[in-house]
Parts: C-alpha cells; structure tokens; sequence
C-alpha cells in the first residue's frame, strides 16, 4: 500500500515544470528545450542603449529592437545562421585558445561538481562540460570531419534557435568565475568559452540590459552609473566630509591633476553605494596618513569593465579609457582599488589589447622605494600590494582594538584570486588589523566560490536564481558565522561588496560585508586625528 | 520488541531513504548523494544533515518549535530553486511513507506499522511548519530584493543619472 502511495507523491513532485529548464532529463540533454519563464533570465538590453553602442566607433552591436525571451520570435536578423557560424569561425582563426578548448576536452568530469551554478540547482547543463558542448556540438558539426560525417553520433548537432536560445540561457548562468579551470586536467576555461557564447549571441543581438547599459555608460560618461563629472566630484567629497566628522582628519583630495604622481582608480560603485563607501573612506584616510600625492578622476571614474562581459572590443575600449586618461594626466603610474573585473582585464587582457603603457613609468611606493616588478607593463599596482608592502615597512600603525567589533572572514573574490594569484596580500593585511578566520579549505584561494552573481548577473529580476549560485559561498560563510561567530565576510571586489550583501541577508543574517580598506582604516592610527569611540569603526552614526 | 527500539534499528536506513528521495527531486541527483563533503555538495550536505537531525526530533515527539533550525535547513534551500510551494516542502511528508515501508518488510517489526500515529502526527506538525518556513523565506527574499533596490546597489550599474531622476520627478 505504501509503496504505489510514495511513487505517487514522488511523481507530483518531481513531474511539476521546472523554471529553469521546463523539464526532467529523461531525453538526451540535447533534445530539452530550454524555457524562459519571468524569474529564469535577465531582461533583454534595451533598444536605445544597443543603437547607442552600435553607433560608436570600435563598436559592434546591432539588430537592436525590442524583444521578449519569453516569445517564441526573438526577431532574429534573417541570416542569423550564416551570421553565428562565421562568427565562431573567425573566432576559432583569431583565439588559438578556442580552437584548443574546443578540440581537447576529454569529458573526463572532473570539472562537473566544480560550477556553483550546478551545485545551486543540479540542473546538469550547468556542469562546465556541458555548457562547454553547447558550443562544442555546433562547433562539431560544422567544423570537424567527424561531425560532418557522423552528425549526432559525433556529439555534433545543427545550429538552430532552439541552441540558440540555449546558449543564452546558459551563458548567463555563468559568472565566468574560472573555478571549474581550476580542476580541469587540460586547463580549459569554460569561462572563455561562455565569453564566446556571448559574443556570437551579440553578433544578431542577442544581449542583457544589466550589462549593456552599464558598459554604453561607462563608455559615454566614464562610469556604470553615467555620472557626469560633476556629481562624481560631489559624491567623493561627501565621503571627504563624512571622514573629517567620525576622525577629525579632513584628505586632501583632487580630480583631474595634472602632473599628480598617481592615478587612482576604483569601481564607481565605492563612491555611492553602500557598503562601498566605507571603502571609499578608507582609501581617502590612508592616502592622507602615508601623504601619497595622488589624484581620482572624472573620466576613469570606474575600474569595473562591463565590456569583459559582452566583447572583446567593448572591454579593450574601456581598457583603453584608463590609460588614456593616465597619459592625458601625466601621472607616472595607476594606482587600482578593491575590484574584481578591473583586475582580471588588467591581468589577463590589458597587455596584449592595449599594453605595453610605455608612456608610464615601472611603479615605484613612493614611501618604501619597493618596485613593483609585476606591474612593470600594465604600471598598474593593487591597492593590497601597495597596502601589504607599507605594512611590511613599518609605515602604518594600526590599534586592532579599533576593529574589535569585527570578526572577520576573507571572501576570495575570483577574479582576483584565479585571475590575478592575489591570495597572500589581502591575508597579511587582515592580519594586522582585525581578529579573523578561514572558510573551509575547499571554498577559499584559488577554489573560492564565486558571490554567484558576477559578470553582470548582479540584477534584481533574477534574484533566486543568484541565492541558488551563491549557495555554496553562503553555506562556508554560515559555517565559519556559526562555529566561530564570524559577523563580517571581507571582500577586495565592488560587485562583491553588492551581492555578498544580498547574499548575506538572505542565508545569513548577521553577517555584514565590506572592503578589505574599510578595515585597514578602522585601525588606522592618524597623526593629528581627533577621532574619539567609534563603535562600528568607519560605519558608525554620529 | 518496542516503537524505540524499532526506530533505533532502522533509523539509518529510513533516514538514507529520506534523503535519496528528497535529492531525487533534483535534475541531475547522483553527485548531491554520492559527495559527503558539506561544502563541496551543500544541497546534499544540509538535506542529509538536516533530515538526520529533524528525524530524531520527530521520533521523540519534541516540541515543534524544534522543528525550526533544520527545517530552515532545508526549505531555505528549496525556496529559491525551481520548485512550486508544494515541491518544494512534500519530501518532509515521505518519511511517514518510508518508515511505514521499512517498517513493514522487517517481519519482526511489522506489527509495530499500527503503533506509528503518533509519529505521523509529528510529521504533519513538520510539514506545517515547512510551509511556514517556505513563505518566510520568500518573504526574506522579496526583502532583499527591495534591499538591493533601496541601497543603490541595483543602480551599480543600468539607471540614470540621480540629477535627472530628481528632475523627472519635479
Ligand atoms: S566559469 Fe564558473 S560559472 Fe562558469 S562554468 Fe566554470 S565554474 Fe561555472
Ligand atoms: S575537466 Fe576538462 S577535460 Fe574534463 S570534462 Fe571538464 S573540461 Fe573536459
């Protein structure tokens, strides 16, 4: 009796439709179409803001119109077909990685555990080797002779909308974090593979608006938020007058200077969000304490690169954009702020799109004399280096006591621990200025877990689809909060500063986030500084 | 040969059988049972820490406040993935099926099916308790989506400049 009983229940609830994928995998996971439903997708970018795009120079987007995933026409150009395969086979000519990824992969399934999107929601085309086949079997198909011959034998199918749509559903359930690379014997990136993905999905314009927007701001007015000059400059010295009242030391700050030996950029996110301001502050009163002649600007007002997400022309402009505005400044080298994607471009791209910045100088601390040797061609240093390296000389003094409120954990954030190897910096710097834990082996350094919403997935409309990604981070933080009492998850990155915090407040609450700086300057003892009990270090109301 | 006792006996083998049929109800389930690493599988490492801890206050007749922490557990998880409410919260009510079942094919025992009223009642206090759960989590989400709205996080990136927003609303 209670066995026909179970199987009944198991049936009402396993048969329900699924929002992500419409179906149970009992085909081929070729043959399920995807289904888009409100809640499972990102909204598509807007019309003005592709025909913007498309109108600059160096830039290529068109097909802009409006459309709906949900409908079954995406008003797709007409030779759409023909437009996707020569696309992919102009990359495959231009990226020897591609090619690579496409032909050496052995569907040995060591990266298939690896995606916290497939650990969010077991939906196995989130398994990087399956998302990697959604190209591969196109790629087979028109390409290789096997696939020729041997068709659906050869794991080869035909380019059609159903893939398409597949490729898009998929390739924004990818924050390009590069964790399953890790574990992969050939080293192969599906985050590369997904950049692809994306890039062919824009040829017939095929797009989101939470990064397309961004990236036309960024490229208009030098920031995600399209703040013009003006309202940046107040913005900063808002958080110039909030440092003054909470430690009685007023930075000397400046936009624009010429001749200033440092630029400095950050993610404009640190400038007027929370809880990216504290950071904001930090950077200003360290500045001030070590008297670094440095100066922000108006123009490179954003380190984040939306363009990382949707081409390589579009990150290659918004590269470009800081150089050009250290060049136009005369400053001898860049100095970078806590952000993710500023430095995976920079660690990964910069030099070979528009490197090498002979018109800089090799970046030297103008307090310790240290030589920033890895920098000697972007002649861009990260704020943790140069913070870890004035520590390591004895430069700042720091009372701990100030950040006893804090207990912390270090969230890697991923571009910058796989992209970029900062694992150490951030750790010697934590452990001057604040009481703190480790996460979980398996769930920090290079294996870190990604927020789940990178890459231009930090969007509202997908809210539970970001908690599912951000699972597996939340669950270490969880850990180290209850076993340890851990009440603050740091963090060197802007977008993670945003989503951490969301992902905090649903998984656990009672944990804050905040920037690595924000912490530094909590401790940071000041010469001439006033600042009396501050409870909550540089957050508290005064 | 007593309820307890029964219960002693078989509790690893209804508890495996909980958590089998509850990872069964996602897509792709071998590696959610196969992995015992918490943190390298959190959907399987909570529902089977959760469900083991959940089943010995449901034998004990606990009080259902208790009920609370691993029903958390597990319904915070399930309330943000593709499940309809019901999906969502209906693996809790199988484990009356499945002690029943394991119950019932252990002859020694199979007497002992009559005398799990009490148990079954427990289990109806969990499920309840789940839908609970399952709608303060929803709310908690809705909460940080208006959150993330409210701080200008979500104008990190796709909104215009505050100036013209404050004019438009002039
Ligand atoms: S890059 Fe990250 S998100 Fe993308 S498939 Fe690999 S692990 Fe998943
Ligand atoms: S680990 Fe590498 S070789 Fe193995 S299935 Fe994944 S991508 Fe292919």
């Amino acid at each position: 009796m209670a066995v026909p009983k179970l199987q009944q229940l198991a049936k009402s609830v396993v048969q329900g439709p699924s929002l992500a994928t419409g179906a149970i995998p009992t085909r081929d996971w070729m043959d399920i179409p995807v289904v888009f439903k409100s809640g499972n997708y990102a909204y598509p970018a807007k019309k003005e803001k592709v025909e913007y795009l498309n109108s600059q120079s160096g830039l290529h987007f068109p097909n802009a119109r409006e459309w709906s995933p949900e409908d079954d026409d995406w008003k797709l150009p007409e030779d759409w077909k023909e437009i996707i395969l020569k696309g992919l086979k102009e990359r495959l000519d231009k990226f020897r990685s591609l090619k690579i990824f496409m032909d050496c992969c052995v569907r040995c399934g060591a990266c298939a555990d690896k995606c916290h999107f497939f650990l969010g929601t077991g939906d196995p085309k989130n398994m990087p080797v399956l998302r990697a086949e959604l190209l591969r079997s196109v790629y087979r198909n028109d390409f290789t002779l096997a696939g020729k011959i041997l068709g659906k034998m050869a794991g080869a199918r035909e380019m059609t909308v159903g893939v398409l749509k597949e490729w898009f559903m998929y390739s924004y359930q990818c924050t390009e974090c590069r964790r399953c690379s890790v574990f992969c014997p050939y080293g192969i990136d599906t985050a590369e593979i997904t950049m692809m993905l994306r890039e062919l999905l824009h040829l017939v314009g095929v797009g989101i608006n939470w990064i397309l927007e961004p990236a036309s701001n960024s490229n208009r007015t030098g920031n995600h938020m399209g703040l013009q000059p003006h309202t940046f400059k107040d913005n900063v010295e808002f958080l110039l007058d909030d440092v003054e009242n909470l430690t009685g030391i007023r930075p000397n700050i400046s936009f624009n200077r010429k001749g200033a030996e440092v630029l400095f950029i950050t993610p404009s996110a640190d400038v007027f969000a929370e809880p990216g301001l504290y950071t904001a502050m930090g950077y200003m009163l360290l500045f001030e304490a070590i008297g670094l002649d440095y100066t922000w600007s108006t123009y490179a007002s954003e380190g984040g690169n939306f363009g990382l997400f949707t081409n390589n022309e579009t990150m290659k402009k918004l590269n470009a954009k800081m150089y050009a505005e250290a060049k136009r400044l005369g400053v001898k080298y860049i100095l970078g702020g806590e952000c993710g994607h500023m430095w995976r471009v920079l660690h990964q791209y910069m030099d070979t799109m528009n490197g090498p910045a002979d018109f800089l100088e090799k970046p030297v601390s103008p307090i310790t004399g240290t030589v920033f040797e890895n920098a000697a061609s972007t002649k861009m240093v990260h704020i943790s280096e140069f913070t870890a390296d004035l520590i390591k000389h004895g430069k700042l003094k720091f009372d701990k006591s100030r950040n006893s409120h804090v207990k912390a954990t270090f969230h890697d954030s991923c571009n910058t621990s796989r992209a970029m190897g900062l694992l150490d910096e951030p750790r010697y710097i934590l452990d001057h200025v604040v009481d703190w834990v480790e996460m979980p082996e398996n769930t920090i350094r290079e294996q870190t877990f990604c927020c789940g919403s990178g890459t231009g997935l930090n969007t509202d409309e997908i809210m539970e689809l970001r908690m599912r990604s951000g699972l597996p981070r939340a669950n270490a933080v969880k850990y180290v909060h209850e076993k340890h009492g851990v009440n603050m998850l740091a963090c060197v990155c802007a977008i993670d500063r945003a989503t951490l915090t969301s992902l905090m407040n649903y998984w656990n609450p009672g944990v804050s986030v905040c920037g690595l700086t924000e912490l530094v300057a909590n401790a940071l003892v000041v010469e001439g500084e006033t600042r009396g009990e501050l409870e909550e270090g540089l957050r508290t109301m005064l | 040969m007593d309820l307890a006792e029964g219960f002693r006996n078989h509790r690893e083998k209804i508890v495996n059988k909980w958590v089998e049929y509850t990872l069964s109800t996602y897509l792709s389930s071998g590696f959610f049972l196969k992995e015992n690493d918490k943190f390298a599988n959190p959907v399987g490492g909570n529902i089977r820490e959760a469900l083991g801890r959940l089943f010995l206050l449901l034998v004990k007749g606990a009080d259902p406040k208790e009920f609370i922490p691993p029903l958390e557990q597990i319904i915070s998880i399930r309330a943000v993935q593709e499940f309809a409410p019901s999906q969502a919260v209906s693996p809790l009510n199988a484990v009356k099926h499945i002690t029943r079942e394991v119950f019932a094919a252990d002859k020694e025992r199979s007497q002992l099916v009559n005398e799990l009223y009490d148990f079954e009642f427990a289990v109806d206090l969990a499920v309840l308790a789940a839908f609970d759960m399952y709608m303060q989590c929803r709310e908690r989400l809705y909460q940080v989506r208006i959150n993330e709205i409210r701080t200008g996080n979500h104008i990190l990136a796709g909104s215009r400049c505050p100036s013209q927003m404050l004019s438009a609303e002039k």
